[in-house]
C-alpha cells in the first residue's frame, strides 16, 4: 500500500521535473531572449524582488479580498434560489429555463457588459466573481435538494416536521456532500473570473500585476504571478475538501460499507 | 336488548383503530385503479394484528392510510375514535427499510420526533428505547456503521420514542435473514407486552403472521380485499411446531391456492 503510493508519487513528478529541465537548458543553452522565457534564476529573483517589496502580498491581498467577497455573496444567492428551486416544483420550473440558457455564456463574454454597467472599479470585478460562482453554487445545491429520496421525505412528514425543520434536518444534509462540491466549484472559478477581470480591466491585483508585466516585457513577473495563482488555487481547493469531511462525518462511514 | 346493545357501543370505544367501508382508487395512466375495495377492520387496544397478502395488494397503502400518510375519499378510518386528517405522534411507523438518515446518528434518528421535549428529557428517552430494542451503547454510532437487523432494531426503537398507541410495521423483517428474523419476531412481541403498543404489521411471511398476530388478516390482491380474518389462539399460534399452527398455515394457504388454481386452469386451456 505504502509502496504503491510511493511509486504514485514518484510517477507523478517525473513531468514536473522534466518540464524544469527543459527550461533550464532552454534558457540557459538556447538562444531565447529573456523577455520571452526568463531563466529559473531570474524568476526566482523576481518573485524574491516582489515578496521583498510587498507587492505580491499586497496584490494577493486584494485579488482574495475581491474573491471573498464576490464568493460569500454567490454561495448565499445560489444557495438560498437553489434550495428553494430543489424544494418547490413549480419555483424550479420558473427559473430552470433562463438559468439554463443564461449559464452557457462563458464568464469572460459577461466582462465588457459588466464594465459598461459599473465601470472598472471594485464592484465590477466583484460583480463578475457572483456572476462565475453563482450558477456553480445553484446548480449544485438545486439537484443536492431536490435529490433527496421521497423515503427520507416521507419519514419528515410522519413526524410532522414544519417545513424549516424538514430542510434543515432532511433535505439539507442530505444535499451537503453536493453543496461543497458546487462550491469547491465555484470558488475554483471565481479565482479563475478575479484574474481574468483583472487582466482586463484594473489598477490593482495579481491579475493586474501580470498585465502589467506583459506590457513592461517582463516574462519573469508574469510566470511568478502564474506560478502564485495555480498555488493558491490548490490551497483553496484542499481547504474545502477539508471542510467537506468536517461538514459530513458520516460519509467515512458509507464509503467503507461499498 | 339495551343492555347488550350497550355493551356493544362500550366495546366499539374500545377500538382504536376503526375502518369502516374503505375504498382507495389510485389514477395510473388516467385510468383509476382500484387498490383497495371495501375495507372493514375493528382493532381493539393492545392488540397485534398482521395482514397478509400478495404484493401489489394494497397492504402498505392501507397502513400509509392508517397513518395519515395517504389519503382516502370513500369511507371511515379513525383513529382513537377521531377520523384520520394526517400524521399524529400517537401512531408510529417502522417501514420495510429502516429509513434511517443517515446523516443523524442513532440516538438523534431514535429521537427524531421528540420535538418538544428538553434535552435531558429526550436522552432519557432515547437511551430507555435504544435498552429496549438492545442497542445499548450505539447512541453515537451512524445507521451506516450498523447492520440490517440493528438498523431495523433502530428504527423500531424510533417507531416506539414518542410512546406511540398505535405502532404500524410495513413488513418490517422483509429484508433480514431467516435467523435474525425470528429473533426479531420474538422481541417485537416481548415490546409489544411490556409497551401494551397496538401493533399492526404487514406481511408476506404466513408463518410469521400466525406466529404474531392476534388475528390475521388475509387480503386478496388487486383490488385488496378482506378475505378472512384468523383469530388465532394465543399460545399454540407460539408454537411453530404445533398442530393448530399448521392447521392456521393450511387456511391461509387455501386462500392463495384458491387464486392461482384459476391461472392453472387458463394455463391447461392453452
Amino acid at each position: 500500500m505504502k509502496k504503491k503510493s510511493i511509486q504514485k508519487i514518484l510517477l507523478g513528478l517525473i513531468l514536473p521535473i522534466l518540464i524544469v529541465v527543459a527550461w533550464f537548458l532552454a534558457t540557459n543553452y538556447g538562444n531565447i531572449p529573456s523577455g520571452i522565457l526568463p531563466t529559473i534564476t531570474k524568476v526566482k529573483d523576481s518573485f524574491q524582488e516582489l515578496v521583498h517589496t510587498g507587492t505580491l502580498q499586497k496584490d494577493l491581498l486584494v485579488s482574495f479580498g475581491r474573491v471573498v467577497k464576490g464568493f460569500l455573496m454567490a454561495s448565499l444567492l445560489g444557495g438560498v434560489l437553489g434550495s428553494v428551486m430543489g424544494m418547490f416544483e413549480p419555483v424550479r420550473d420558473l427559473f430552470a429555463p433562463i438559468i439554463t440558457v443564461v449559464r452557457q455564456i462563458p464568464i469572460i463574454a459577461w466582462i465588457p457588459l459588466i464594465i459598461l454597467w459599473c465601470g472598472i472599479g471594485e464592484v465590477s470585478k466583484v460583480v463578475i466573481i457572483v456572476i462565475a460562482a453563482f450558477f456553480q453554487v445553484l446548480v449544485n445545491t438545486e439537484s443536492g435538494i431536490s435529490g433527496t429520496p421521497g423515503k427520507y421525505v416521507e419519514v419528515a412528514q410522519l413526524y410532522k416536521l414544519s417545513p424549516w425543520e424538514t430542510f434543515s434536518k432532511v433535505y439539507l444534509p442530505h444535499a451537503i456532500p453536493q453543496i461543497l462540491v458546487g462550491l469547491k466549484l465555484a470558488l475554483s472559478v471565481s479565482w479563475m473570473a478575479v484574474v481574468a477581470s483583472e487582466m482586463l480591466a484594473a489598477t490593482s491585483g495579481i491579475g493586474y500585476r501580470m498585465s502589467n508585466a506583459r506590457s513592461m516585457m517582463r516574462a519573469d513577473i508574469v510566470i511568478v504571478c502564474m506560478i502564485i495563482i495555480g498555488i493558491v488555487g490548490i490551497v483553496m481547493d484542499r481547504l474545502i475538501g477539508w471542510l467537506f469531511g468536517l461538514l459530513t462525518p458520516w460519509q467515512k462511514y458509507e464509503k467503507k460499507e461499498k | 336488548m339495551t343492555e347488550s346493545r350497550e355493551i356493544e357501543k362500550n366495546s366499539e370505544k374500545d377500538f382504536i383503530i376503526n375502518i369502516e367501508h374503505l375504498n382507495k382508487k389510485f389514477i395510473v395512466d388516467k385510468q383509476p385503479l382500484d387498490v383497495l375495495k371495501n375495507i372493514n377492520l375493528q382493532v381493539r387496544k393492545g392488540e397485534f394484528i398482521t395482514i397478509v397478502g400478495h404484493s401489489g395488494c394494497g397492504k402498505s397503502t392501507l397502513l400509509k392510510i392508517i397513518c395519515g400518510l395517504v389519503g382516502y375519499e370513500d369511507g371511515v378510518v379513525e383513529r382513537n375514535g377521531h377520523a384520520v386528517v394526517g400524521p399524529g405522534p400517537k401512531c408510529g411507523m417502522v417501514f420495510q427499510e429502516h429509513r434511517l438518515l443517515p446523516w443523524l446518528k442513532i440516538k438523534d434518528n431514535v429521537g427524531f420526533g421528540l420535538k418538544d421535549l428538553s434535552k435531558e428529557e429526550r436522552e432519557v428517552n432515547v437511551k430507555k428505547h435504544l435498552e429496549l430494542v438492545g442497542l445499548a451503547g450505539f447512541e453515537n454510532s451512524y445507521p451506516a456503521q450498523l447492520s440490517g437487523g440493528m438498523s431495523q432494531r433502530a428504527a423500531i426503537a424510533r417507531g416506539l420514542a414518542n410512546n406511540p398507541t398505535i405502532l404500524l410495521l410495513d413488513e418490517p423483517f422483509g429484508a433480514l435473514d431467516a435467523l435474525t428474523r425470528i429473533q426479531m419476531q420474538k422481541e417485537i412481541l416481548s415490546i409489544q407486552e411490556k409497551e401494551n403498543t397496538t401493533m399492526v404489521m404487514v406481511t408476506h411471511d404466513i408463518d410469521e403472521a400466525i406466529y404474531l398476530g392476534d388475528r390475521v388478516v388475509v387480503m386478496s390482491a388487486r383490488p385488496g380485499e378482506i378475505k378472512d380474518i384468523i383469530t388465532t389462539d394465543p399460545i399454540e399460534s407460539k408454537s411453530r411446531g404445533s398442530a393448530t399452527f399448521a392447521s392456521y398455515k393450511k387456511t391461509i394457504y387455501s386462500y392463495f391456492f384458491e387464486d392461482s388454481q384459476e391461472d392453472y386452469e387458463v394455463e391447461y386451456n392453452i
